[in-house]
């Protein structure tokens, strides 16, 4: 009797500490185990030496090199004593530890750098400042990209949440040494793309590459439903039924591995610096081509998007990570001065000097950026040639995404129809609208 | 009598504080979280509504959760099955008396001292196509042209959780076995052997037996475990492909962290306690059994 009664003690402790991390008040008030953890992070590093700061920035560039000349040179310009936590490198649990620590009122941070998909998530909760009057006052607004402000980081109250920290596109790489080789020297339509895809695909090498695993999958479904001139929001679009038939015919047809159900951008990239793929499209400015020594214009680089719609248009997502304010912070007045920096001509130029972030200020960018920068003209021929526009995203973000990359990889695999895709796809879009 | 009353009240005394923080950290979220599975709370939709059993009733309607539970009923059940069997192999091995017999012993502990997540982050690029381990040693010593991709398909994905997660753990299990198998006299397997026992009838008639209970008091901890784990692979597929390797943990985790349906997250937490209360008292009665 006595060990069953132990026996079920210890199940019961050990179900009480799963059942605990669910016990979190919804008023926002009672700290779960994540936020403990990031106070615990917090007050860690703010007591490192006992250190008197002004702000504490959580930030993803700490693993950068040159992370430090940058906060240094951010300290220089605002006279700010600034306390940094590394955000985890891992996307689901850097998203799961600031979702805890705003949703818990969690003052230990007060600017969080966040990216399209947290600000969506966000920005109508009530747990982030709006900065109209503070920061994104009329005369620095207008210097953004207009679309991208609206659709991302402005609230349904009209609050503009964050400062965009640098101007991303979901650009086109293409492997010039594959181009050369095959013989084709642009990819412009349709028919370019079929060609290419047939010369380059062998069984070892694809014409195509991506990484489909489907938390990640989510920005090539949009972009290609976007060029083939569709709507993400209405799947009874025709085009839409076209995008998904033609992404399931690359892996059908072989020319895009099957492989990559599997992949982020960790496993995409070295297989695009191995020669392994002829295009693919990719945020940033290729920094992981450039560490491999496969950045340049006869090895990877951007390209134009081609044009896969009847209508003739060229179609763009453009990304940023936003700097944002805590609600609960306590540091208001330094977390304002440390965006006012982030906005200004400096705070953009120091993110471009040290960790090759584009400008997200046009003006900006056309002063600080040297004409000799190839992305410089790309960039610029992407603003002017293709519909920019900001990736398509509902409140429950992460599980609309999740839920959408989990039957795409179910319509590949041939587990459901296309019609049945289109089905569950739209209504995905009601539930979570 | 007023001596003894007097000291009960001191020891009591002393043990309130502790008694007051246990109650804090693990009665409060107890009741926090059963409270809250009566309530439909979405934290990002500003949502605070009592919902009665709605949760529990979507839980058994939820084809995640059903795929979630399907799964975690053939990971706990093959993962044990495979750590019983092989268990007891390796602690027989383990039991061999040879050189490096000790080196052997503390070296085979480290996979299980590592932890899951860095484990199941390695296993994603070992079982990668192009660039993984297994492949490589296939494509080396069996057969040159093997090209298969693990993860993603249902079975082999699935299959490679399980194998990630005996190699983690099954030394362990083994170690502890070995543990009541050297409480087992030597006298036994010699009087055994003098009455012409053959080696397979020590094992089966002495060996087995006199270990039966300790691995069965084992099973219990080590199949909890199974029930609990999330972070193998939340770090190796992220539940994927599609939802097929996303064991009951993890869903909860990401209703509760990621999607914050934090009542719908409660409740299938209570079901999971309850279930894995079930667990336990079934074990006890065949302990019980077993002793009797």
């Amino acid at each position: 009797m006595k060990k069953k009664l132990i026996g079920l003690v210890l199940s019961g402790a050990m179900g009480a500490s799963l059942l605990a991390g669910c016990g979190a008040s919804s008023g926002g008030a009672a700290a779960g185990t994540g936020a403990a953890g990031a106070a615990e992070e917090a007050e860690a590093a703010l007591s490192q030496g006992d250190e008197e700061y002004d702000l504490t920035l959580y930030s993803i560039q700490t693993t950068d090199p040159e992370f430090d000349q940058w906060l240094a040179d951010v300290e220089a310009g605002t006279g700010l004593n600034i306390n940094v936590i590394a955000a985890p490198t891992d996307s689901d649990t850097r998203q799961q530890k600031i979702t805890t620590m705003l949703s818990t009122g969690d003052s230990s941070v007060d600017i969080i750098e966040i990216n399209d998909e947290m600000s969506t998530t966000f920005k109508n909760s009530g747990w982030l400042v709006g900065l109209n009057d503070t920061v994104m006052t009329e005369d620095i607004r207008d210097k953004f990209a207009q679309g991208y402000v609206k659709q991302m980081i402005t609230s349904n109250d009209g609050d503009i949440i964050g400062v965009p920290s640098y101007a991303g596109y979901l650009a086109f790489w293409v492997n010039q040494e594959i181009l050369d080789e095959v013989g084709i020297e642009s990819i412009n339509t349709k028919e370019d793309f079929m060609k290419y895809m047939e010369a380059v695909s062998d069984g070892s090498r694809y014409g195509y590459g991506g990484s489909w695993e489907k938390t990640y999958v989510f920005n090539e479904i949009a972009q290609f439903v976007n060029m083939f001139g569709g709507d993400y929001y209405d799947w009874t679009n025709p085009a839409n039924k076209e995008a998904m038939e033609f992404m399931h015919d690359l892996v059908k047809n072989g020319y895009t591995p099957l492989d990559q159900l599997a992949d982020k951008y960790e496993q995409m990239n070295p297989k695009a610096n191995d020669g392994k793929y002829g295009c693919w499209f990719m945020w940033g400015l290729g920094t992981d081509y450039a560490n491999a020594g496969m950045l340049g214009e006869d090895k990877i680089h951007q390209a134009m998007v081609p044009c896969l719609s009847e209508d003739g248009q060229r179609y763009i997502f453009t990304d940023s990570w936003s700097y944002v304010l805590n609600a609960a912070s306590e540091h208001q007045d330094a977390a304002v001065k440390f965006l006012q920096f982030a906005a200004g001509k400096d705070g953009m130029e120091a993110g471009y000097k040290y960790f090759d972030r584009y400008p997200a200020r046009a003006d900006v960018a056309e002063e600080v950026v040297p004409d000799t920068d190839p992305t410089k003209e790309m960039y610029s021929q992407y603003a002017s040639e293709c519909n920019v526009m900001g990736r398509p995203m509902l409140p429950q973000t992460m599980e609309f995404i999740s839920a959408m990359g989990t039957i795409f990889q179910s319509y590949v695999r041939d587990e459901i129809t296309v019609d049945d895709f289109l089905k569950q796809a739209q209504g995905y879009v009601e539930q979570y609208q | 009598m007023k001596n003894k009353k007097s000291i009960l009240a001191a020891a009591w005394l002393l043990v309130i504080p502790v008694l007051s923080i246990r109650a804090f950290t693990t009665l409060y979220p107890i009741a926090a979280t059963i409270r809250n599975s009566f309530f439909d709370i979405k934290l990002l939709q500003g949502k605070n509504e009592f919902c009665g059993i709605k949760n529990y009733i979507f839980a058994f309607r939820d084809p995640k959760v059903l795929t979630s539970i399907e799964f975690t009923v053939i990971f706990v059940a093959a993962s044990m099955i495979l750590h019983i069997m092989m268990g007891v192999i390796l602690a027989l091995i383990l039991n061999i008396k040879f050189k490096g017999q000790r080196f052997l012993r503390t070296i085979i502990l480290i996979p299980w001292a590592m932890p899951a997540v860095v484990i199941g982050m390695a296993a994603k690029w070992g079982f990668n196509n192009d660039y993984g381990l297994i492949n490589d040693l296939i494509r080396r010593f069996i057969n040159p042209d093997f090209n298969y991709s693990w993860l993603i398909y249902k079975n082999s994905a699935r299959f490679a959780v399980i194998v990630m997660d005996l190699w983690k753990d099954l030394p362990f299990f083994a170690i502890l076995v070995l543990s009541g198998l050297q409480f087992i006299s030597h006298d036994i397997y010699e009087a055994a052997r003098v009455d012409g026992a053959s080696g397979i009838q020590c094992f089966t008639k002495i060996t087995l037996p006199l270990i039966a209970k300790n691995v069965a008091t084992l099973t219990i901890p080590f199949t909890l475990w199974r029930l609990t784990s999330f972070d193998l692979v939340y770090s190796m597929t992220s539940g994927g492909p599609g939802e097929d390797t996303a064991l009951i943990a993890y869903r909860i985790t990401m209703e509760a962290f990621t999607n914050l349906n934090t009542g719908y997250a409660a409740a299938l937490a209570v079901l999971l306690f309850i279930v894995m209360l079930i667990f336990t008292s079934l074990n006890m009665r065949l302990q019980t059994k077993m002793a009797d």
